[in-house]
């Protein structure tokens, strides 16, 4: 696998609108450190992330994705968090039956109060994804 | 030609008048079931509104089709023959109120297990056109060669689906034609594919899939088989945003075959048609089995089970799957 030093993961964040991307919003306002590795997506709810959202952007290139939305039972629609929940297991699992690095599918549930988790969470991903190197899962053109 | 021994024939006749009361009583529209098809040892499905076709109707062990796909698709009242696996479809479609109940008569068939004439081809050497008979009795199969009938166990011949089935017996009927099924089953061979596949590296893996879906043709042959996929516009022809090219390549065979055995998850009963349908002889059943054992897995939830439970994908349980979250 290539591994050159110059190399850093690019990681998609579905980011929740009313918990992680203020969580999101609150690590950067309170000028907590975290790797400029990850690309935000805002959506409405964690639960709007689709599993095709997830493998389309494994396809696109990505090395990874993560999904973050409300901490159970605080979700603002009551219970999209938890249709996620069921929604990103699944994902994760047979991804991974079909080979996919289980690393490169990620979860967390950060509240908008959680600057410094959305930081620790940014960081952790980053280093996983650093681990296991690029994405050439798609890479074969033919 | 009957594939049944003597004894059990008077399953046939007792479908083919339930099914011609239901018509002349006018309670169903329409009858779907099975009839002999063009080739030996295949049968084709029989969708009728007309009483004198009833007596085409078959059942033997070749009945593979799971005929609750055309549900969705044909108006008014329908009476129905169901599998087991067909009868957890047809529930499956209550759940996501697709069909009414009260629409539809089933016709409940216990199914001691379908016969795969590959395996059977496999196992004596010969096509199936140089078979005489092939006929079940109990746990043996006695296939006919040039009048010479040999006795195999029937485990040897059953669908791979059929080795790993758990509900023999439909799980909602309006008649039950025939006694309870006893289950056959070998579990080992069953999932062998899929043991393979999980004792593999996640590298070998990938690599297996790809070359699987390289062949791949995208007729959508799976898809339109399936009655757990029902949606009227599906994914994979959306032009705004294409979400996968139309043309077949494996990373977008890969795609499309992965987000709809999500989509069916909670749904797929392990039927095994998927894999009946596909032309490129793709093992289509390893990835929906894996998933059906998934949802077990994960969820503690058997689709079509319970027709008044909500489907899988729009109920929780407010501890269940943490442990990969952050």
């Amino acid at each position: 696998m290539r591994q050159d030093s110059q190399w850093e993961p690019k990681i998609v964040g579905f980011l929740c609108r009313w918990c992680s991307y203020a969580g999101a919003d609150l690590a950067g306002t309170s000028r907590k450190k975290y790797p400029a590795n990850i690309r935000i997506i805002k959506v409405p709810c964690s639960g709007r992330v689709d599993p095709l959202f997830v493998l389309k952007a494994l396809r696109l290139g990505f090395d990874g994705v993560l999904v973050s939305g409300c901490h159970p039972g605080e979700c603002h629609y009551q219970t999209g968090n938890y249709y996620a929940r069921r929604r990103i297991a699944i994902t994760k699992k047979l991804l991974e039956y079909i080979g996919i690095e289980p690393q490169r599918i990620q979860a967390s549930w950060v509240s908008a109060s959680e600057g410094g988790k959305f930081a620790q969470v940014v960081t952790e991903v980053t280093r996983e994804l650093k681990e296991i190197g690029p994405n050439e899962l798609f890479a074969d053109q033919k | 030609m009957s594939y049944l021994p003597t004894k059990n024939r008077d399953v046939e006749q007792r479908l083919r008048d339930e099914a011609k009361s239901l018509l002349e009583q006018g309670r169903v529209d329409y009858v779907i079931g099975f009839e002999p098809g063009s080739l030996k040892f295949t049968t084709t499905p029989l969708i009728t509104n007309n009483k004198d076709d009833v007596d085409h109707l078959v059942i033997n062990p070749f009945i593979v089709n799971n005929l609750s796909v055309y549900l969705t698709e044909i108006k008014g009242r329908v009476g129905i023959i169901a599998k087991g696996c067909d009868s957890r479809s047809i529930i499956s479609l209550i759940q996501d109120k697709q069909v009414v109940r009260e629409d539809i008569v089933i016709m409940g068939i216990p199914c001691p297990g379908l016969i795969d004439l590959k395996k059977v081809e496999r196992l004596v050497g010969k096509d199936r056109d140089e078979l005489d008979n092939i006929i079940r009795d109990g746990d043996k199969v006695v296939i006919t060669v040039d009048g010479q009938g040999k006795e195999y166990p029937i485990t040897e011949v059953l669908y791979d689906n059929c080795l790993g089935c758990e509900f023999p017996t439909p799980q909602e009927y309006d008649v039950l034609l025939g006694e309870p099924a006893p289950l056959v089953t070998d579990l080992t061979a069953s999932r062998q594919k899929i043991e393979m596949l999980e004792g593999m590296s996640q590298q070998q893996r990938w690599d297996f899939w790809k070359d699987e879906f390289s062949r791949c043709i995208r007729c959508y042959a799976c898809r339109n088989i399936c009655p757990a996929c029902f949606c009227e516009r599906c994914f994979v022809e959306e032009s705004e945003p294409q979400w996968v090219l139309p043309v077949p390549r494996w990373q977008d065979n890969l795609i499309f075959q992965v987000v709809r055995n999500i989509h069916v998850a909670g749904r797929c009963t392990d039927c095994g048609e998927c894999e009946r349908a596909c032309p490129m002889n793709i093992p289509l059943r390893s990835l929906a089995r894996k998933t059906y054992d998934l949802v077990d897995e994960l969820f503690h939830y058997k689709s079509g089970t319970d027709k008044e439970a909500s489907p899988l994908m729009t109920a929780y349980e407010q501890a269940e799957a943490e442990d990969f979250i952050r």
